[in-house]
């Protein structure tokens, strides 16, 4: 059922027209007056970001230190990436949204480079750090306010590779001369060769590595945990959450496991748990499920509004990273609600037709990850969520009793259980097939557009299963491959072309906007 | 020009001012093409550096 915009798009109507071959766009868009002159004060206030970053000496020393540094020229130009195209309401969500990631992402450089022994080195601030795992939920930190969780994987390779694709390609070499062959997922193999290269920062009293992932993660892990301990002295305890993570006889074993790596950080760090902070975290996080429900809902209907990578990243690191933790959230949340409503009451649309409804399944080539924004442009198909947004949907204990205290390691195991993509890849075919289709059918989706990655193993193995039951219940179904964060293996055309030639052969539809049916980026950023 | 007309107006001429040239910056994505040059220079530095690989 397509849906016509009745408001006309000011500005740039074919968005061809900016992109060029080299490694940066030919010019900004041109939204009209109003939208032209928001974005440029979000491009003053990112820029402002980065200039507060880049003016303190042991952020300058880190840039000549750390090759994942270099990448970070490219952070406006990543914000350009998913805000191509939008105008009003759907262009203030992603600003509010993205702009947030950007001073959050910055943060945890500052922290970062602070503890850092080869940069800031102060000793008694990476004291009070605990490294932890990329792929972890930071649940286990929600009663250490004394305490910093350090994500360092999220800069260095995770948020990297959104601003530059070619940002793991040499770190992947690195790994792959060391003998890891080159068929593992790239994003643990990238993360093995920035450890054995020496360019991860070094800090903090302990760190937790998680089994949250996959197989290659584990991979990883190892490596970089080898390192940790027998290099610098940093002790690293392994979370292990239960693969069958909905059945109810894992969740003993899930919930101790926390209360071990909660014993392992008051051991290592001095600091108690305090079951105040605690509880103030766990009200931030049922509010923001409830918040992601909500836009959930409003994307379920004609006028979706918060929608694609920046909806997914925006979950990522409020659900995963934060975790209740931080009370600047709550604020963005309510700014982006506010838009999101105000937009849906106004049927807001971020194309000139929307043609089609589809779900994102699968792991995300990180590398083309505003793909999606490119979808609705081009093909008029609508990115109602993703995967990695499909998380948990139940409210945590939030109020500090003696049964609840106890309740509370069962919520923090089954947060855990439920990182993203890992509560989807793991746990049958029910969390990843069949869940799917209820998706499907609550959302009002016709498509489905499925990430095939390559280099995984938890996904590969139901390609059948979803052939079989799409075809079932006439849903599209449209594979599209990739390598992750490998852009050398399929190109971001390569990646584009696989929807194109669904859309043009199997749909017999024309593009939206033909100029930017092929994209010449593969040399860009 | 009196004095508490001069300095508004030298207030005003210098936002303007400023916001000509940032404009030009953004709308032209000179920020960007600026900064995508300077890149291999890092690159390099990078590859000159003596490293610990370890596995």
């Amino acid at each position: 059922m397509t849906i016509h915009n009745d408001r006309a798009r000011p500005g740039d109507q074919n968005l061809g027209v900016l992109f060029n071959e080299g490694k940066v766009r030919r010019r900004r868009e041109w939204r009209g007056v109003k939208d032209t002159l928001y974005d440029y004060g979000r491009w003053l206030y990112i820029l402002s970001i980065l200039a507060r970053f880049i003016v303190k000496p042991r952020n300058i020393k880190a840039m000549f230190r750390y090759r994942w540094m270099a990448n970070y020229l490219a952070v406006p130009h990543m914000v350009d990436k998913f805000t191509m195209g939008l105008r009003d309401e759907p262009l203030r969500i992603v600003h509010t949204a993205m702009d947030f990631v950007v001073y959050d992402v910055a943060q945890t450089m500052e922290n970062i480079f602070r503890g850092d022994r080869r940069t800031g080195n102060d000793e008694k601030f990476s004291a009070k750090c605990v490294l932890t795992d990329e792929n972890a939920m930071t649940a286990f930190m929600m009663g250490f306010p004394t305490l910093k969780a350090i994500l360092r994987e999220v800069p260095t390779m995770f948020v990297a590779n959104l601003l530059n694709q070619y940002s793991t390609t040499h770190y992947l070499d690195v790994a792959q001369q060391a003998g890891i062959p080159g068929d593992v997922c790239p994003m643990p193999e990238a993360e093995a060769g920035i450890s054995i290269e020496d360019d991860f920062a070094v800090l903090g009293a302990c760190a937790v590595q998680v089994n949250t992932t996959c197989d290659g993660s584990l991979m990883g892990n190892g490596i970089i945990a080898k390192r940790l301990e027998r290099e610098y002295g940093i002790p690293t305890f392994q979370l292990v959450a239960p693969m069958r993570h909905r059945e109810a006889d894992v969740q003993d074993y899930a919930a101790q496991d926390i209360k071990n790596a909660i014993a392992f950080i008051e051991e290592h760090t001095g600091a108690k748990w305090d079951w105040d902070a605690y509880f103030e975290c766990a009200k931030r996080v049922n509010d923001i499920t409830r918040n992601r429900l909500a836009w959930l809902e409003m994307n379920s209907t004609n006028y979706p509004q918060f929608v694609g990578a920046p909806f997914s990243l925006y979950n990522d690191t409020n659900y995963m990273g934060n975790c209740g933790r931080s009370p600047k959230f709550p604020p963005i949340d309510r700014k982006i609600m506010k838009y999101a409503q105000h937009g849906y009451e106004a049927k807001r649309m971020m194309a000139p037709e929307y043609r089609h409804r589809a779900i994102i399944w699968g792991v995300q080539p990180q590398y083309v990850i505003d793909m999606l924004n490119w979808m609705i442009h081009c093909w008029g198909i609508v990115p109602l969520t993703d995967m990695l947004s499909m998380v948990n949907t139940r409210e945590i204990a939030e109020v500090d009793t003696p049964e609840n205290r106890e309740q509370a390691y069962y919520d923090m195991a089954w947060l855990n259980e439920n990182m993203i993509m890992r509560n989807r890849t793991h746990g049958g075919y029910k969390v990843l097939v069949d869940e799917l289709w209820q998706f499907c059918e609550q959302m009002n989706a016709d498509m489905v557009i499925m990430w095939e990655h390559m280099s995984c193993k938890a996904l590969d193995g139901m390609h059948g299963q979803f052939e079989e039951q799409a075809r079932e219940k006439g849903i599209h179904l449209v594979w599209v491959c990739h390598d992750l964060c490998d852009p050398r293996v399929y190109t971001r055309q390569a990646i584009r072309d696989q929807l194109n030639t669904y859309m043009r052969t199997v749909m017999r539809e024309e593009p939206l906007d033909p100029t930017i049916e092929v994209l010449p980026d593969e040399k860009a950023w | 020009m009196p004095k508490f007309v001069k300095i508004p107006l030298l207030a005003i001429a210098t936002l303007a001012g400023l916001f000509v040239v940032t404009f030009t910056v953004y709308f032209l994505n000179l920020d960007m093409k600026l900064l995508s040059k300077i890149e291999p220079f890092f690159l390099k530095h990078y590859d000159k550096m003596p490293r610990k690989n370890y596995v």
